[in-house]
């Protein structure tokens, strides 16, 4: 089996303000993977890590300063309506559908332009509301849905000419619960077991990764850190715990994390703070050896509210290797080439 | 024939059927869209009307009736309220190259689903050739009802055999329109006020296109540079077989330039669209308005 997707020392640089202010921002820097035919690959990073800027530039939406970009083996420059007719594309976000229109009319047009014939069109629309249980509604505008069922139409309309690769751009994002939930489960069920759609999600929900993917590629600051299974990201930290720490607000958090650094067998410190309480995260070997020092160290900034131990997660070996949370968005500073 | 070739018609075929049914259903989704909002519609049916009747008015005080000798000398038909109607028919032709199809991109920009739309393997022109026969069936319908309306109150005079030539003049001059609007479509993606353009553009093209006067009333470097519009030769020449317009040069002429300028400004409208397009799509600001 071939590669679905080859990404290949991609660059992708935006100018950002004008004038003296004008700055260069290195949105997706040097990336390079690729994805086997039938998988379901990860991209995983924080927000404004350049996980977007990536899909699209796939989806030749957008043109790579630098690099090349195969699907299913051809160049996206080259033969972009090739590589396009192979793409299902779905982004986050509401506003990617005709509101004033019903989900039928959206799809009928998205069928048009990805070269439906009429027959084929109901067809297809029939299958697609039925498995996603929008039969009933799917006459109705879609301004009047809420955002899970949007998301639902947004979804039939990438799937609306049977594609074999589906880039799905943080397809969860802002969805409630149950929503996401029913999501995950169709794509991992529906669209890669039973379909065999080849997928590239991104996403910055660890869980969602964890779960989905075969194989996950971290991203951080525009660049790949590493890419491997979700098993073997978590034997990266094999005989790690986590100590997580709540407390009161500490605003110099820098002077604390350097001072907890330097304690024996603490590998990595990571601080956020978030609503007037702050969040440590301690990566080591064994919590329990050098616990009272750290409650020492940290009693000396702030009042501790909980204290707990845990397993490694996919999101502490991102923090091992980038010192940052998925959660934490990215800063613009950083960027500057 | 053999196999080969077979295929490539085959392909070709079918690659004709995927554009002409997307060009269809574009068109659909406008009229769709666009007749959710009825009130909206209703009044765009009815505006041009309205502002097409004082130009009509203050023609007929100004000359004490509706023929004017005045008229007969520079272009030889004195019929005022025919020759004024004619040509107020051509600013709806204008407005739909400059309004319409110039601001058919923003509008999918603003609505969200422009990139869902370039995401879709079909070449960019077809999606604009949906927007143009959109535009052009919406503004077609527009100046039907409004020659309509204007016959019944002022009865108007034409030759009846001029109908079909001019039809096939509007034609060509549509071709170059769907020029204008291409361009003017693509450069709204990147200005932030494109409405300024077409506001310009529609000033300075209402003017030197001889609507409501004939084209020898303008100062010389305003008819020069009417040479230059396709919408100068459209009503010139429709007028010209409907109502006998003199026209100071002949129909081949007439015809000829229409088919340059037609080359013309499609070439540039596709240059320009095809240079925006790499620029957003290595600059990244399609997404952002
Ligand atoms: N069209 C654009 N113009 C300028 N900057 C952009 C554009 N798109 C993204 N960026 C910047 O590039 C970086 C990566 O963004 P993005 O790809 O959207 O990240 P993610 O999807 O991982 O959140 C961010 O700093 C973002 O502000
Ligand atoms: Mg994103």
């Amino acid at each position: 089996m071939g590669y679905a997707i080859e990404v290949n020392n991609v660059i992708k640089k935006f100018k950002r303000g004008s004038g003296l202010k004008k700055r260069e921002i290195v949105a997706v820097n040097n990336a390079t993977f690729e994805i086997n035919e039938g998988e379901i690959f990860g991209l995983l990073g924080p927000n404004g890590a350049g996980k977007t800027t990536l899909v699209r530039c796939i989806a030749t939406l957008l043109i790579p300063d630098s690099g090349t970009i195969k699907i299913m083996g051809k160049d996206v420059l080259k033969y972009p309506l090739f590589c396009r007719r192979q793409i299902g594309l779905l982004t986050s976000g509401e506003r990617t559908l005709y509101w004033k229109l019903s989900a039928k009319d959206n799809l009928k047009f998205f069928a048009a332009l990805y070269g439906l014939d009429k027959k084929e069109t109901e067809k297809r629309i029939d299958y697609l509301m039925e498995l996603l249980g929008l039969k009933e509604v799917q006459n109705e505008r879609v301004e009047k849905y809420s955002s899970g069922m949007k998301q639902k139409v947004s979804l039939a309309r990438a799937l609306i000419h049977d594609p074999k690769v589906l880039l799905l751009d943080e397809p969860t994002l802002g969805l409630d619960p149950q929503f996401a939930r029913f999501l995950r489960d169709f794509i991992k069920n529906v669209l890669n077991r039973q379909e065999r759609k080849t997928i590239l999600l991104t996403t910055h929900y660890m869980d969602e990764a964890d779960e989905l993917c075969s194989r996950i590629a971290f991203i951080n600051q525009g660049r790949i850190v590493d890419c491997k299974t979700p098993e073997e990201y978590k034997r990266d930290l094999p005989h790690s715990e986590v100590l997580e720490i709540k407390t009161t607000l500490i605003t110099n958090a820098k002077e604390l994390e350097e001072n907890l650094s330097k304690i024996p067998t603490i590998e990595k410190v990571n601080i956020t703070t978030q609503n007037t309480i702050t969040h440590f995260k301690i990566i080591l070997p064994r919590a329990e050896q050098v616990l009272s020092d750290v409650i020492s160290e940290v009693q000396k900034y702030a009042k501790i509210l909980a204290i707990d131990v845990n397993e490694p997660t996919l999101e502490d070996v991102f923090i091992y290797i980038t010192g940052r949370r998925l959660t934490e968005d990215t800063k613009e500073e950083l960027e500057l080439e | 024939m053999n196999q080969s070739l077979r295929n490539l018609l085959k392909e070709w075929f079918a690659k004709a059927k995927h554009y002409l049914r997307a060009i269809w259903l574009e068109n659909l989704k406008e009229w769709k869209i666009e007749l959710t909002y009825k009130p909206d519609f209703i009044r765009g049916l009815i505006d041009p009307l309205v502002y097409a009747l004082p130009y009509l008015l203050y023609g007929i005080a100004l000359v004490g009736g509706r023929t004017s000798e005045n008229l007969n000398r520079l272009v030889g038909t004195n019929d005022l309220i025919t020759f004024v109607t004619l040509g107020y028919i051509f600013v709806g032709f204008l407005n739909m190259a400059l309004w319409a199809m110039g601001f058919a991109l923003r509008k999918e920009q603003h609505w969200g689903t422009l990139e869902a739309v370039f995401a879709a393997p079909v070449p960019r022109w077809v999606f604009a050739l949906g927007m143009a026969l959109h535009s052009t069936l919406h503004q077609g319908l527009m100046i039907f009802l409004q020659i309509i309306v204007i016959n019944l109150i002022f009865k108007l005079t034409i030759h009846p055999q001029g109908i079909l030539p001019s039809l096939v003049v509007i034609g060509l001059m549509l071709i170059a329109l769907y020029g204008f609007g291409l361009m003017i479509a693509s450069l709204t993606l990147i200005l932030k006020q494109g409405w300024l353009v077409s506001e310009a553009l529609s000033g300075i093209m209402m003017i030197i296109t001889p609507i409501a006067y004939p084209l020898s009333v303008l100062p010389v470097f305003m008819q020069k540079a009417a040479l230059f519009l396709p919408t100068t030769y459209g009503v010139m020449t429709v007028r010209h077989f409907l109502i006998g317009e003199q026209m100071g040069f002949s129909l081949w002429t007439s015809f000829l330039r229409l088919v340059i300028l037609g080359i013309f400004w499609v070439g540039v409208g596709m240059l320009i669209f095809e240079i925006i397009d790499r620029r957003t799509r290595r600059s990244g600001t399609i997404a952002h308005y």
